[in-house]
């Protein structure tokens, strides 16, 4: 698979504080990767630095295996923290202006327009927009070049539950097109919705890269309610789960050997039980990251 | 180039500031070109009233080839400040709405956004100077006596020296819009050196050190062009360029344009 993005030992310090330190990452063509932390993790300075507005302390980066530069940013959709626009500029007028800089031809604006349902508004100052519709126009923009990369820094950010949901469809859409995208964001659902690989910074560090879904296929929980005096002891004695725990009403069995709830389910019968409530719960990226955060933490300290 | 024009035109051209403050400019030059003999009657007349005697200032000949190039190009050059102001508001809303952020992250190198301003900058030079051409034409024809071509191309040079005093000074200008990134700042900036310049200038005179004036960009700037209407009464005047001076100016502007490039390159976005 063709490397997309290499970065190498990327650092970033403002006098003592290491906003970045050491970072390594590859992005491999048509994956879309997520990258998670905190806030003030170094998410948005890594960014910055690979899109060279933001000068590095130390390392490298290579795009498409060539050194950065304007021949590679061009081929790059990119969007930092809120959408960048000139003000009194309509939407037309702003995108002509992106288009020079990209060469791109103008043909392309109406067709952006259109794909992220700013068509009406094309002849609207920026200023007049609302903050979804500011930040729809600013991934038409990224799109303008049909680029091969696309870099989002929290693109939901402020938005309403709707517009959320229009964004992320719009995600959805550009990376089913086969678009390598770069993810960044705080927010673990939209992650593990729309992502296939994920990073995890802290403090400017990486420390966790996989994919996501190995979230889930990690422990599967199993929850059993049944009306039966022995079910603790019929549980246990089952040998599907390395460990049965009651908690209030219930009991909840980490799964091992690869049983699944159906198996569950026909061994209570056998043993004369008729569960009333089996449910499986995967694992949350949100409930990994959470732990990820947490192991460090302890390590560090 | 032409993209850069075009990068920098579609960013400007509905700016309602640079609109305002262009057409002022303009109009301004157009007073200047065409103006300056209408307040010479008016003057006259005012005089006429009084018991001196008859004194014609019309008879004065500003419009008149070849001094009207001098002439004219020393009275605009001081309305370069509308120019510059609508430079500093080109430069510095990049900063405030942080567009040259996205600028170079859409694939803009800082070079060439620096380049993007300073092709703006000689454009509205040389817009300028091509209007002071087409007015100056057009009065001096109007008012002079002896229109043969060598007469009327005699010192046009001068327009030469303007358009580079007003490139200079934009780019003089740019290197502090640069530096603060803030617009009423920066004229404040602008105001402040104009005034310690004045005020090392008339000392400079006064004890009688003038090698310090070639440390003053702003006044190295104005002294291209020296004033012109002493020779109507009689006193001798600069009425040609030193080379000196030429080279001093040319050296400033290239002072202002690494000060740009380097506030530029270090910043982070």
């Amino acid at each position: 698979m063709e490397t997309v993005l290499e970065i190498k030992n990327l650092s970033k310090h403002y006098g003592r504080l290491k906003a970045v330190d050491g970072l390594n990452l590859t992005v491999q063509a048509g994956t879309v990767f997520g990258i998670l932390g905190p806030n003030g993790s170094g998410k948005t300075t890594t960014l910055g630095m690979i899109l060279d507005i933001i000068n590095p302390t130390n390392g490298e980066y290579t795009w498409f295996g060539k050194k950065s530069g304007t021949a590679t940013r061009k081929r790059i959709g990119a969007i930092l923290e809120h959408p960048i626009f000139y003000p009194y500029l309509t939407a037309v007028q702003n995108l002509k202006v992106v288009c020079d800089i990209k060469e791109v031809p103008y043909s392309r604006i109406d067709e952006v327009l259109v794909q992220v349902g700013l068509d009406e508004r094309k002849n609207d100052k920026f200023k007049t927009f609302s903050l979804g519709m500011k930040q729809r126009l600013s991934i038409g923009s990224a799109l303008l070049c049909n680029p091969e990369v696309m870099l989002l820094d929290e693109p939901t950010n402020g938005l309403d539950p709707q517009g959320i949901a229009e964004i992320r469809e719009l995600i959805v859409d550009i990376a089913n097109s086969g678009k390598t995208i770069l993810l960044a964001s705080h927010l673990l659902d939209e992650v593990q919705r729309v992502c296939s690989h994920f990073a995890v910074l802290r403090k400017g560090k990486l420390i966790h890269t996989g994919l996501v879904d190995d979230v889930s296929k990690g422990d599967k929980i199993v929850e059993v309610k049944a009306d039966a005096d022995n079910l603790l002891e019929v549980l246990e004695r089952s040998g599907m789960a390395s460990k049965v725990k009651r908690e209030l009403d219930k009991y909840t069995m980490t799964m091992q050997n690869g049983y699944s709830p159906e198996d569950v389910n026909t061994y209570l019968f056998k043993n004369n039980i008729t569960a009333k409530h089996l449910l499986l719960k995967t694992r949350s990226l949100e409930q990994q990251f959470l732990e990820i955060l947490a192991e460090t933490e302890g390590g560090q300290r | 180039m032409m993209r850069l024009l075009r990068i920098e035109w579609h960013k400007i051209g509905a700016n309602r500031t640079f609109k305002v403050l262009s057409i002022i400019y303009l109009i301004v030059i157009m007073v200047i070109s065409m103006g300056v003999m209408p307040f010479l009657r008016y003057v006259t007349r005012k005089f006429a009233d009084n018991d001196f005697g008859e004194v014609d200032f019309t008879m004065l000949p500003f419009y008149e080839f070849p001094d009207i190039w001098q002439n004219l190009t020393y009275v605009a050059i001081y309305f370069k400040i509308f120019l510059a102001l609508s430079l500093v508001y080109a430069i510095t809303n990049e900063y405030t709405y942080r567009t040259i952020r996205q600028n170079v992250i859409d694939g803009l190198s800082k070079h060439e956004f620096i380049w993007s301003k300073i092709v703006m900058a000689g454009f509205l030079s040389l817009i300028s100077t091509l209007t002071l051409f087409v007015f100056g034409m057009f009065t001096g024809l109007l008012y002079s006596y002896d229109t043969s071509l060598s007469v009327i191309f005699e010192d046009i040079y001068f327009l030469g020296v303007f358009f580079l005093q007003l490139f200079t000074y934009l780019l003089f200008v740019m290197m502090l819009a640069t530096l603060v990134k803030k617009p009423l700042l920066t004229m404040a900036l602008m105001f402040f050196i104009a005034v310690v310049e004045g005020i090392i200038f008339g000392r400079s005179m006064a004890f009688d050190f003038p090698w310090v004036q070639d440390f003053l960009p702003l006044t190295t700037i104005n002294k291209l062009n020296s004033v012109p209407f002493p020779k109507y009464v009689f006193q001798e005047i600069q009425d040609y360029v030193k080379l000196k001076e030429l080279i001093l100016v040319l050296v400033y502007g290239g002072l202002f344009y690494l000060g740009t490039v380097r506030l530029t390159v270090r910043r982070d976005l």
